[in-house]
């Protein structure tokens, strides 16, 4: 057993090495550069970084009190309410892009939105829209897991020093959870980077307009631009491994899954 | 003075049921009780953690039922410290200052002085996980203290250290006590705390408080099988140990002498349990140390056991079987001997009883 399990490691190991490396080797280094900097993957690469940092953004903002108040609080219905705010995880992001789609697009919600000059359909801002609803649950997830950690006791002691509530929050409980404060902001921001299935539905795969770096990838391919699309596909695996080297960092401290 | 009239709380697993307490300013009040008997929901209603269902809460002239806790000047000092881990020691002191937007030069002096009478101004850079137990609950105390708080309340603050570690800290909650003048209610399981500490003690049960009174007068006097049967102690005695060869001779107030195998000098509170007195019509020799001759007093029966209660120069109780009882044609007024073995006789030092004469 012990040999044919090491073995088969070691076989797999080489395998995900072979099939990776064979990705970003395919380009002639030269020819990588000079894909990288070319205007339409550098507007794929900021757009995703503006994007990802956008999301991940209200992802913390609106995850924090909700993991706050399942981690917390006793309430009617919590069950349902939990279960309906981890379905995004393992819903397929393409099923979650078209809800998103006929909720913008032909509900009277999103008419007056769109009237009132938010348009999420086929823009930018449906991007970071579909990348808000898929990812945070992951958001809530992981911080309802860190809030739970923290004893409630020292939200306590530090009313009795002289903190409101609110007070005893932001300087004592969220300062604790910082740890997978920060794990799911990493994870939330790679998964905003890679996310696909979800921006293609509401957002559209225009050109230079909402071209991020999986879309881009996927305009190229279709084009037959091989060494564009393996640009794209470079840096997204480059964001999988830094943020995988700095989940494993954190999640020492966090429960990240 | 902390006035508690009728108080209920229900948080499902722990509740708390119609008390009512008086707890006096500057008093050390102990509450005991087992496990689940809602003691710290109770500190921590008084905190103003939790907002009662009935019941009032005065503090002074002050009704504070529903004052916020940051509003109500009363720390709280738990058993597992809750040190802010993110915070160094120094800053933890000064969280509650800051709080009080206190100015830097004011803040420094109250740390300062607060740490120097804990003994913790060599650790104000390092962090909470980097202490040992001991050094935490001081931090944990100096936090409380240093706001100067009106009462402080103390969830079971010596029962995570060790035996040493737990005897001086105990020392020390005598010693801020006397410095402080602080009303301190404090929860504990140790009969120690209580003997070492305690003006008043009250016994919770299920939510409700089952006696209240004079630590000696509860112990000697149980209000029912409930509390006789948890405190299970019996004998409680005042004086003032010496040592003489290898055990120590303790005397009480009114002159009459036994020996304890302890080292303990000093004034002592002495405990001793009832099952462990034996009572006889003449004198016996045997390895016991103390063999006292006394007069009963009263006889109480309770279940299979009966209470002899002596005078033996102070009183004494004894636990004996009805039989036994029957056999010693035992009644009030009867010449008994009590014999015991004084390594029966617990010694601990009366940390409290010298501020009553300062």
């Amino acid at each position: 057993m012990r040999r044919f399990s090491l073995a088969l490691t070691g076989i797999i190991f080489l395998v995900i090495s072979v099939v990776l490396l064979g990705l970003i080797l395919y380009s002639p280094l030269p020819v990588l550069a000079q894909s990288l900097t070319n205007p339409e993957i550098q507007f794929a690469i900021m757009l995703s970084l503006i994007t990802g940092v956008i999301s991940t953004i209200l992802c913390i903002v609106l995850a924090i009190p909700v993991a706050y108040a399942l981690a917390r609080y006793e309430f009617f219905g919590k069950r349902v309410v939990t279960l309906a705010l981890t379905l995004p995880l393992t819903l397929p992001p393409l099923v979650a892009g078209i809800a998103l789609l006929l909720f913008f697009g032909t509900t009277p919600w999103g008419k007056a939105l769109e009237n009132a000059g938010f348009g999420v359909i086929f823009t930018p801002l449906g991007i970071i829209v579909a990348e808000v609803f898929v990812n945070i649950p992951y958001m809530i997830r992981i911080l309802r897991s860190a809030f739970s950690t923290i004893n409630p006791r020292y939200e306590y002691v530090a009313k009795t020093l002289g903190c409101t509530d609110t007070g005893a929050f932001f300087q004592v409980t969220l300062p604790m959870a910082r740890h997978g404060l920060l794990a799911g902001a990493i994870i939330t921001w790679s998964k905003a980077m890679g996310e696909f299935g979800a921006v293609l539905m509401v957002a559209g795969a225009t050109t230079m307009r909402t071209e991020t770096l999986p879309i881009a990838l996927y305009l190229n391919i279709s084009a037959g631009n091989l060494d564009l699309a393996v640009a794209a596909a470079t840096i997204l695996i480059l964001i999988s491994l830094i943020t995988l080297c700095a989940v494993e960092y954190f999640d020492r401290n966090v429960h990240v899954f | 003075m902390l006035h508690i009239k009728s108080l209920s709380i229900n948080l499902g697993e722990f509740s708390v049921r119609d008390v009512s307490l008086e707890i006096r300013s500057g008093e050390y009040f102990i509450i005991l009780g087992p496990t689940g008997a809602g003691k710290t929901v109770l500190l921590e209603t008084i905190a103003g953690i939790h907002t009662p269902e009935l019941g009032k809460i005065i503090l002074g002239d002050k009704e504070i039922t529903a004052t916020e806790p940051r509003l109500r000047n009363i720390g709280m000092v738990y058993q597992d410290y809750m040190l802010f881990p993110h915070l160094t020691v120094g800053d933890n002191i000064a969280f509650g200052l800051r709080q009080r937007k206190m100015s830097p030069s004011e803040q420094h002096a109250l740390i300062e002085e607060m740490s120097s009478l804990l003994e913790i101004s060599h650790l104000a850079k390092r962090y909470p996980g980097t202490l040992s137990g001991g050094e935490q609950q001081r931090v944990a105390l100096a936090r409380a203290l240093v706001l100067k708080p009106e009462i402080l309340l103390l969830d079971e603050p010596l029962s995570a250290l060790d035996g040493r570690t737990r005897e001086r800290l105990r020392m020390e909650l005598s010693r801020i006590r006397k410095l402080t003048g602080t009303t301190i209610i404090q929860i504990t399981h140790y009969f120690d705390d209580v003997f070492a500490l305690a003006d008043r003690i009250a016994i919770m049960r299920e939510g409700r408080i089952v006696q209240v009174g004079e630590t000696s007068e509860v112990f000697l006097h149980p209000s029912d099988t409930f509390v006789a049967e948890f405190l299970g102690i019996g004998n409680i005695i005042r004086g003032t140990s010496a040592k003489t060869g290898n055990i120590t001779q303790i005397s009480t107030h009114d002159g009459t002498m036994f020996f304890a195998a302890s080292g303990i000098t000093g004034d002592v509170v002495a405990t001793l349990h009832a099952e462990d007195v034996i009572l006889s019509k003449a004198p016996f020799a045997s390895s016991a140390r103390n063999c006292l001759s006394g007069t009963v007093t009263e006889i109480v029966p309770s279940g299979s056991t009966v209470q002899v209660f002596l005078d033996v120069g102070f009183p004494l109780i004894a636990l004996l079987t009805r039989e036994s009882c029957r056999e010693l044609y035992l009644e009030p007024g009867s010449r008994v001997y009590a014999t015991f073995k004084a390594s029966a006789v617990h010694v601990i030092p009366a940390a409290l009883q010298e501020r009553g004469e300062t």
